[in-house]
């Protein structure tokens, strides 16, 4: 079985509005790193936010290890979000929270309202937000304030808060556009070997196509809402590409 | 020589400018005539010319008030801090209330938009609109007199300040922070608690500060209408024609204010 299975997805935001993605269906696999490339506009974003329904489909089924996300409430909705981590873009750390307490907040899902307020964490918690800072290199900056990071410090902070959720799916939104070309590498190294290490599919959507080739292991190659790729990433060829891009060439 | 479309458009530009100049010189007759009307009526028209004082009369009256009366010092203390304390109380309490307020009408995070919005919205203009004296009268008439109905008028009239511009400054966050750990799995409590109070943290602070500032102000013209403080010392004098004492007191209140002053700045210097 497979770990995610989107089925017929459909969005609007709208409803004269055009249709952002257009029936979109695909599984991934326990072991899989997916990367979703296309050229901007497609609904990369939206797909990944569908999932976890930061935004709301209009209709299809997202099935997370045989539970239907689509159709939970909101409690069901909230224990659905704690089992997939998310790593976003502009990183979207609280600036004005130490780095200890960044990472932490991915625990949220699991502690009540009173030990929120008062940031009162397990103890395994806290150890283990320390061996995740120690893994992405930051056991130093633990007391830091987010906003004294740099963008990659930043990321990885993000990398940590998206694992102590021990997720079982990462949602990937971008992890590298606000990187430098070198930085923007080590950060999806670290990615993907974390996740591998953590044994969790990855969900990544990722313009820059050198990357998604070099990391992942599956692609998804999105058009204006449609599929126009799936497949084995070595299957990825140039006719491939100038086809998903084709828009963008014209 | 210039090409002919240059030309054309250069008269199009001069015509252009020749029109506004003529409602700038139209606009500028219009707010003379206007502050010469006002003049007219509210001052020509309502002094009443026959008893209007001289110069020395003027002099005279202000004589009065000096020297001041010091024997009034030592009933000053307790009025003096009692102003203090409607002040400080009376920001805690609208720093209290204005937090739900906030929450109701901020529109990014409102909990039910067409009800709780509009409902914040209008505690908001409310509180603003009527005048801290009003707010007075209403809580001496519904409270009797003293320092209570001047700590909560005092409060009402702070709730709308400080919740208008937290609100703003919630409408104003950062959005993704808030998708950040909303895809956590936290609730709609963790996800104010973790994503938006951080945030706006410092505006809330300054914003309160400022207003304990101004609060102080307001809170030593409360007992002007029995709600306690150095105002009701202020009152009792005037109406006493002990005019040496109303100089006394409002020494008071300038010391009063002063350390007020000081005092924001420095908590302000030390927390933001």
């Amino acid at each position: 079985m497979a770990t995610l299975e989107v089925k017929d997805l459909r969005i609007r935001y709208n409803r004269s509005g055009p249709e952002i993605l257009k029936g979109l269906s695909f599984n991934v696999e326990q072991e899989d790193f997916f990367a979703i490339i296309g050229p901007s506009g497609a609904g990369k974003s939206t797909l990944i936010r569908c999932i976890n329904r930061l935004v709301e489909p209009n209709s299809g089924d997202v099935i997370l290890n045989g539970r239907n996300i689509t159709k939970v409430g909101r409690r069901g909705l909230r224990k659905a979000r704690r089992n997939m981590g998310m790593i976003f873009q502009e990183f979207n750390l609280v600036e004005r929270m130490s780095v200890m307490d960044n990472v932490l907040s991915g625990r949220l899902g699991y502690i009540g309202n009173f030990r929120s307020f008062l940031r009162f964490y397990p103890r395994a918690d806290i150890q283990r937000a320390l061996e995740l800072l120690d893994e992405v290199g930051l056991s130093d900056f633990v007391d830091k304030r987010a906003d004294e990071l740099s963008g990659g410090q930043r990321q990885r902070v993000g990398i940590a808060r998206a694992l102590i959720q021990q997720p079982q799916i990462l949602l990937v939104d971008e992890p590298t556009s606000s990187l430098d070309p070198k930085i923007a590498r080590e950060v999806m190294g670290m990615i993907k070997q974390m996740s591998e290490e953590a044994g969790v599919p990855v969900l990544c959507n990722i313009h820059d196509v050198q990357l998604a080739l070099e990391f992942s292991n599956k692609v998804i190659g999105l058009q204006d809402g449609f599929k126009k790729f799936e497949g084995p990433t070595k299957k990825v060829d140039k006719a491939t590409l100038d086809e998903i891009y084709a828009m963008e060439i014209l | 020589m210039m090409p002919s479309t240059l030309e054309h458009k250069l008269a199009k530009i001069l015509t252009k400018r020749k029109k506004y100049k003529a409602i700038r010189y139209g606009l500028y007759i219009f707010i003379f005539l206007l502050v010469l009307g006002s003049i007219q009526t509210t001052i020509i028209k309502d002094t009443d010319w026959e008893k209007i004082g001289t110069f020395g009369t003027v002099v005279k009256a202000l004589a009065r008030f000096f020297p001041p009366d010091f024997s009034l010092f030592p009933h000053l203390v307790k009025p003096t801090i009692e102003t203090f304390m409607i002040a400080c109380l009376g920001t805690f309490l609208a720093l209290v209330l204005a937090i739900p307020v906030s929450w109701f009408a901020a529109h990014n995070i409102t909990p039910y938009k067409s009800i709780t919005y509009p409902i914040g919205r209008a505690i908001m203009t409310l509180s603003r609109s009527v005048h801290e004296i009003v707010w007075g009268l209403i809580f001496v008439a519904a409270v009797g007199l003293g320092a209570f109905p001047g700590i909560l008028a005092v409060a009402m009239r702070s709730i709308g300040f400080i919740s208008k511009l937290t609100a703003e400054a919630i409408e104003d966050i950062n959005p993704g922070q808030m998708e950040a750990i909303r895809a956590t799995g936290a609730n709609g409590f963790q996800v104010i608690l973790y994503a938006v109070i951080p945030q706006i943290l410092p505006v809330f602070v300054g914003n309160t500060i400022f207003q304990w500032d101004i609060n102080i102000r307001r809170a030593t013209i409360m007992g002007l209408v029995g709600a306690g403080g150095l105002g009701l010392t202020f009152h009792r004098q005037l109406v006493m024609y002990n005019y040496g004492g109303v100089t006394t007191v409002i020494i008071a209140l300038l010391l009063l204010i002063a350390i007020g002053e000081v005092g924001s700045y420095y908590i302000r210097k030390a927390i933001i």
